[in-house]
């Protein structure tokens, strides 16, 4: 039997079933069984054209943020993130640092390698904290694809909002911990 | 408004960054849709089943004890209660966003879910044990911890503080 043609994507559909979407299939069928036994066909009916109006409303949000992403991560390559950050300390490196994990895109696999650069490259253990808090906080892609769609812009600003002095809370009190650790 | 105002930023930043991309040799537009489709894949399978969970689960969630122990009113306990439940939620913003989305039309409060999405966001228990630990050693990830605990509660009060101000 002939091998069917992939192309330039060989790995075969079932095997992107992963961990994670096995999970939420389970939990989608488990949680939509419950509610139309519970709450009757209506309901449930109901639940899921909610669902789908959804789906319809993120996929634009999503694919322009994942566009955006890409974009900022081409434009800003990590050696041009280290050069900005490295060595700095004190408010301006708490400034810089903050604005760099901002905009770095994507998940934790994208963001560590690039502070443990840093920290390797001399960067204050505060301008690290600074980093990752801003990257975990503030983090534009994060809030783009995912937030902004199950909870909205308005609560996406709000919390945008109060999060912006985080990275500097949080690096102030790196230093009292540091202080207070090496006395 | 809100459809209006999501488009619009995406619009707004797709179109600045598109620009600056276009002003540069070095970038070949075809080439950034390579990237954001590599992406993508992955969340085609992900994304709507994680959405219907989402909605059946707000569908499901007793409303009248969400809003008991986690609603406006609920206030500093809430939030302190929310700093608890979002630094011990493990896994990605797969799971924390649909639950969020189920929390806040249950009742939530704002506060709360700002604390909630804050807390998961710096303490983020599966991250730390899977990159930073390994990664950054022990001993910056115990430094990072303790300096980011008030970082939740204090988002939390902030927008209290913002929501009595608007009011």
């Amino acid at each position: 039997m002939a091998m069917p043609d992939h192309g330039s994507n060989p790995v075969p559909p079932w095997r992107r079933l992963d961990g994670t979407t096995i999970f939420f299939t389970v939990l989608a069928l488990g949680a939509g069984g419950t509610t139309w036994w519970l709450q009757g066909g209506e309901a449930f009916t109901q639940t899921l054209g909610r669902a789908a109006g959804l789906l319809v409303w993120i996929t634009p949000v999503l694919l322009g943020a994942l566009l955006v992403g890409a974009y900022v991560q081409r434009l800003i390559p990590r050696a041009t993130m280290e050069h900005w950050l490295g060595g700095r300390s004190g408010l301006r490196g708490l400034v810089v640092a903050t604005a760099a994990g901002a905009i770095t895109p994507g998940g934790p696999f994208a963001a560590f390698p690039l502070v443990v650069a840093l920290y390797r490259a001399g960067a204050s253990v505060p301008v690290c904290v600074a980093y990752i808090t801003a990257w975990s906080v503030l983090g534009l892609n994060r809030a783009l694809v995912w937030e902004l769609p199950f909870l909205g812009p308005d609560f996406v600003l709000l919390r945008l909002l109060v999060s912006l002095p985080l990275p500097f809370l949080a690096g102030y009190l790196a230093v009292l911990v540091t202080r207070w650790l090496r006395p | 408004m809100m459809t209006v105002i999501a488009y619009g930023t995406i619009a707004l930043l797709l179109a600045v960054t598109a620009l600056a991309a276009h002003r540069r040799a070095d970038i070949r537009h075809a080439d950034v849709a390579t990237d954001a489709w590599i992406q993508l894949q992955p969340l085609l399978l992900r994304l709507p089943p994680a959405l219907l969970a989402g909605v059946f689960l707000a569908a499901l969630v007793p409303e009248q004890q969400v809003v008991a122990i986690l609603g406006e009113a609920s206030g500093l306990r809430g939030i302190l209660l929310a700093t608890l439940i979002g630094g011990l939620l493990p896994g990605g913003p797969m799971i924390a966003f649909p639950l969020g989305l189920a929390l806040l039309e249950a009742g939530m409060g704002v506060p709360q879910m700002v604390t909630l999405i804050t807390a998961w966001s710096v303490l983020a228990v599966h991250r730390l044990l899977v990159f930073e630990a390994p990664m950054m050693g022990w001993r910056f990830t115990g430094l990072r911890l303790l300096a980011s605990a008030p970082l939740a509660p204090a988002a939390g009060c902030l927008t209290l503080a913002i929501e009595a101000l608007a009011r």
